[in-house]
């Protein structure tokens, strides 16, 4: 009777803490790979010109499920670290996906404003051309007439 | 003025008014480089959120506040290591000439996230407390400290400080910061630190 207690006992509690102490320290690899990923899209994001302001708010959440993580995993609490570590992948993968729709809805007017811009330039790059060309010669003809109308006259320098 | 030189002005002329008229598709393509400086901020606040009356005389078993906070001025948003680390006057604190962080192992930390700009800034209260110091001829030697409601065991000794008359440790926060091209954090030659007189 006592055998059959104490082995499941024994069982249970070898078992427990072989796998927590290798499960910590992948989780903690895959949380910062999440969290890093998620950062990464986000900034992405953000040069694409979206409002990330949200986003790291939720990235923030992460980093201190990772943070908390860490600490677990330097105190020997494996499962602890394990928890966290787990909380922090979760929360990453929603702000990575977050931040590729974020870009994406950004995308369209941003192209279309930088097509206006190019558009814009080149009117005005045309009209100062031919603006310039028809002023030119508006310019040279008045020129030449002002020369024309003058009349020559001959002096003589008599000292 | 003759034509000839009267043509050179008009071309002058149309050449910075062209130049006007493509400046805002030349700012999108070519990269200006910006003027300002990146940098950031790691500052510590004493308990009433000012620069003041930090923690010094340390009472055992007694609970202290401080603020660490963080500023970001890198031109985009940045992903920030504060590792809190405890040594005594003869432990190496970072090296500010060779950008070494501390070899210190560190207690607590803190990772997170700030928005570039004026308002990109982040703080945190800590508080800690001294559980366990023992007490030798002229030697004492912390043995617990307690950071944010985690207990870590530290065991440092420290000697008599004869010019200071006092036992002296410090807490203090490295900054490090994730670099997205190598994908991990770098020392970012930046800390701050508060001394505790352990002598009471």
């Amino acid at each position: 009777m006592t055998f059959l207690v104490l082995v499941p006992q024994f069982f249970v509690f070898a078992t427990f803490a072989e796998v927590s102490e290798d499960d910590a320290a992948s989780a903690l690899a895959n949380a910062e790979g999440a969290l890093v990923s998620a950062y990464q899209a986000a900034l992405k994001a953000e040069e694409a010109g979206a409002d990330v302001s949200g986003l790291l708010v939720r990235l923030n959440e992460a980093g201190g499920f990772l943070a908390q993580a860490r600490i677990a995993y330097r105190l020997g609490d494996f499962d602890e670290a394990v928890r966290l570590a787990d909380l922090c992948s979760e929360s990453s993968d929603g702000v990575g996906n977050e931040a590729v729709k974020l870009r994406l809805g950004v995308f369209g007017p941003r192209v279309m404003g930088f097509w206006l811009t190019v558009t814009y330039s080149l009117v005005g790059v045309v009209a100062v051309v031919l603006g310039s060309f028809w002023g030119w010669h508006f310019f040279k003809r008045r020129y030449f007439e002002r020369v024309l109308r003058m009349k020559p006259e001959v002096s003589f320098d008599e000292s | 003025m003759n034509l000839e030189e009267y043509r050179t002005v008009f071309a002058a002329g149309s050449l910075v008014l062209i130049l006007i008229a493509a400046a805002p598709t030349l700012g999108l393509i070519v990269p200006f480089p910006r003027g300002t400086e990146r940098f950031s901020e790691l500052w510590v606040l004493g308990p009433n959120h000012m620069a003041e009356d930090y923690p010094f005389n340390i009472i055992f078993n007694e609970t202290y506040r401080v603020s660490v906070g963080v500023g970001n001025h890198m031109g985009s948003s940045s992903y920030y290591l504060v590792y809190v680390k405890f040594r005594n006057q003869t432990q190496p604190l970072p090296d500010a000439v060779t950008s070494e962080p501390s070899p210190l192992a560190p207690l607590f930390e803190y990772r997170f996230f700030v928005a570039d700009g004026d308002g990109g800034t982040w703080e945190t209260p800590l508080t800690f407390g001294i559980l366990k110091v023992s007490h030798y001829n002229k030697s004492v030697s912390v043995g617990r400290i307690l950071i944010n409601d985690v207990v870590f065991l530290v065991d440092t000794p420290a000697s008599w400080d004869s010019k200071y008359n006092g036992f002296y440790y410090q807490l203090f926060f490295e900054l490090w910061l994730y670099n997205t091209t190598s994908q991990s954090f770098h020392h970012h030659n930046r800390f701050v630190g508060i001394w505790l007189n352990m002598t009471s």
